[in-house]
């Protein structure tokens, strides 16, 4: 071991910056998971504060507010949602850049399509703001316009699911359809000839060979979220609705009720949902691992 | 096959209108919103109070970014400056750092490589959770109100460690053998061979990092309390987010009143400002992001 040190320093050396980062920021705080079974006190610090056994993870569970399942419910619901239409629109849009031809009118399109990507949750934010404000927003207007009454948007919590689905897919569509688009580059041509030849029309030809090829590609996807299924983007809901009270309990998903709780509740508590959270996120990552290697022919997705 | 004529109303034509309208109107959805911040921002604000949000500029004028730049001025310029600084700063390091990692574990003689590698596969697949990280970078580290606290947290990506290694990966290692054999050091293969032979891999991962730095607010909001630290997206975080309480009826409106309403002119300029550089660059740099997407995918 030490020879082997000796002989590539240079090459050990080279790697050290990017472990100490990763030592500094993501497995020195591991150390502080111990806060989740404590009652934690700045006195006391991490280690001298009392221990109390599992009592934070209980009370996330069946605490009187029922804030816990119900940040379970939101994360889930919207990860879900996204994923289902974050996964069929993109595959619709790259199949159907197959289908249409002009260099210029593709090229357009892309480019239109891929911007989204480029821009903050928080600029994304101010477009749903455009939209949605209730004395200037165009959606009030074009209901006034209409003769119907206007909806205080951002007073009423029952739209929001829909309206940060929504921001979702359009955000990430484009990135998306890149992916799956890369993959259909690969398809043997060969394939649609013959069916072409056999008198298949281009609609039988996406159903029967363009699907069952990308399916690989789809479910290998599919998985790298469903272990993240646990995980809510902070980004996303804190960009869109900030830590709006009246919509909070609608779209308020793990990872933002871990932020606003953090000062009310405290860091034990917290970090006992944020450990849950993790221990989930381990246990979903693993198993859909496995499953990938069993569709991918043995190669997961790390 | 393609080239063949398609015939009105066969069935090959549906798909194809299918097709052009679905990829024309979804191009329209995501540029709609743009051209409408961007309308806004050179719109009057009377006009814009009075008849809403609209596509085309209402009584055309540029006072609003006037009126920004000359009285909030040193706000928004000191909020750019944050930002750019810590664009080129933090791309500068996350490329050293990511390169280094990533050429090292490409070279197949390192015989802890795989070993290297899950250290840093197991962060993604398990955290500590955002509160130890939290408690340790600002009770530890005390990144509270530090410019460090911008970069260092997101200075290194795994992800863009295994774009990277993607790249390096494809390169022969004869080439390296050789260079070792007339006697060059690692360091110099490194900085002489692989990261001229990669050159479109360091602008494609080197771009994705300096997106990530401009979008930016999340380390923001958890360590920067000071207003002449606050990057651009922060800055404009703040703006939208008082708006928010307002409209939601949160705020008392007594106390609404206090509080000095950003105009709807100067939210949508603010905005502008904000992606105003990635619209510029962006018919240049989106390829490399293309590329990156691919070979990423390509991978899986």
């Amino acid at each position: 071991m030490r020879k082997e040190f000796k002989k590539n320093r240079e090459l050990y050396l080279m790697c050290v910056p990017a472990l100490l980062v990763l030592l500094a920021f993501a497995y020195i705080p591991m150390a502080g998971i111990w806060m989740a079974f404590t009652k934690y006190n700045i006195k006391d610090g991490i280690f001298g504060s009392e221990f109390v056994g599992l009592q934070n993870f209980k009370y996330f569970f069946t605490s009187s507010t029922g804030m816990g399942p119900k940040v379970i419910k939101n994360t889930l619901v919207i990860n879900f949602w996204g994923l289902i239409f974050g996964t069929i629109l993109p595959i619709t849009i790259a199949i159907c850049f197959n289908e249409v031809r002009g260099k210029i009118f593709k090229k357009v399109t892309q480019s239109a399509m891929f911007f989204p990507y480029f821009l903050s949750w928080v600029v994304v934010g101010a477009i749903v703001y455009a939209f949605f404000s209730t004395d200037t927003g165009m959606v009030n207007r074009m209901l006034a316009n209409g003769g119907h009454d206007i909806v205080r948007w951002y007073a009423e919590k029952k739209y929001w699911k829909p309206i940060i689905i929504t921001a979702d897919v359009w955000k990430w569509a484009g990135y998306n359809s890149i992916i799956y688009m890369a993959a259909m580059t690969n398809f043997d041509a060969s394939l649609y000839d013959a069916a072409s030849v056999d008198g298949a029309n281009r609609f039988q030809q996406i159903l029967h060979i363009t699907l069952p090829l990308i399916k690989p590609t789809v479910v290998v996807l599919s998985l790298m979220s469903i272990g993240r299924i646990f995980f809510g983007d902070f980004g996303m809901i804190y960009g869109i609705v900030g830590n709006n009270s009246l919509l909070y309990e609608e779209v308020a998903v793990i990872d933002t009720y871990v932020y606003s709780a953090m000062r009310s509740l405290g860091f034990s508590y917290t970090t006992a949902i944020g450990l849950f959270q993790s221990v989930m996120g381990l246990i979903l990552v693993t198993l859909s691992n496995k499953l990938a290697k069993k569709v991918n022919e043995g190669e997961g997705l790390f | 096959m393609n080239r063949r004529k398609t015939k009105p109303f066969s069935a090959d034509f549906w798909v194809k209108a299918f097709a052009y309208f679905l990829i024309a109107f979804l191009a329209i959805a995501c540029l709609y919103p743009l051209i409408m911040v961007l309308s806004v921002s050179f719109s009057d604000n009377t006009a814009v109070t009075k008849y809403g949000y609209s596509a085309i500029p209402q009584d055309f004028s540029t006072d609003t970014y006037l009126y920004l730049f000359v009285h909030s001025g040193t706000r928004i310029l000191r909020s750019y400056a944050v930002t750019i600084c810590i664009t080129i700063i933090g791309t500068i390091l996350s490329m050293i750092i990511t390169s280094m990692i990533s050429f090292a574990l490409s070279i197949r003689a390192l015989k802890y490589r795989n070993q290297i590698a899950y250290i840093c596969n197991f962060t993604i697949i398990f955290s500590a959770g955002l509160i130890p990280w939290y408690y340790v970078c600002t009770n530890w580290y005390h990144l509270t109100d530090s410019y460090a606290g911008l970069i260092l947290p997101t200075v290194f990506s795994v992800w863009s460690m295994f774009l990277m290694r993607t790249y390096f990966d494809a390169v022969p290692q004869s080439l390296y053998e050789s260079a070792k054999i007339d006697g060059a050091s690692y360091m110099k293969i490194y900085v002489s061979i692989a990261i001229p032979l990669c050159k479109t891999a360091m602008l494609t991962v080197g771009l994705m990092y300096a997106l990530g730095y401009w979008n930016d607010w999340w380390n923001a909001l958890m360590f920067i309390n000071d207003r002449d630290k606050f990057p651009l997206q922060y800055f404009l975080y703040n703006i939208l987010s008082n708006v928010n309480a307002i409209s939601s009826g949160r705020v008392p409106s007594g106390a609404a009143a206090n509080i000095k309403l950003p105009s709807e002119t100067v939210k949508m300029a603010v905005t502008m400002i904000t992606i105003g550089p990635i619209i510029f660059l962006y018919p240049f740099i989106q390829k490399y992001f293309v590329d990156g997407i691919m070979t990423g995918a390509v991978k899986e």
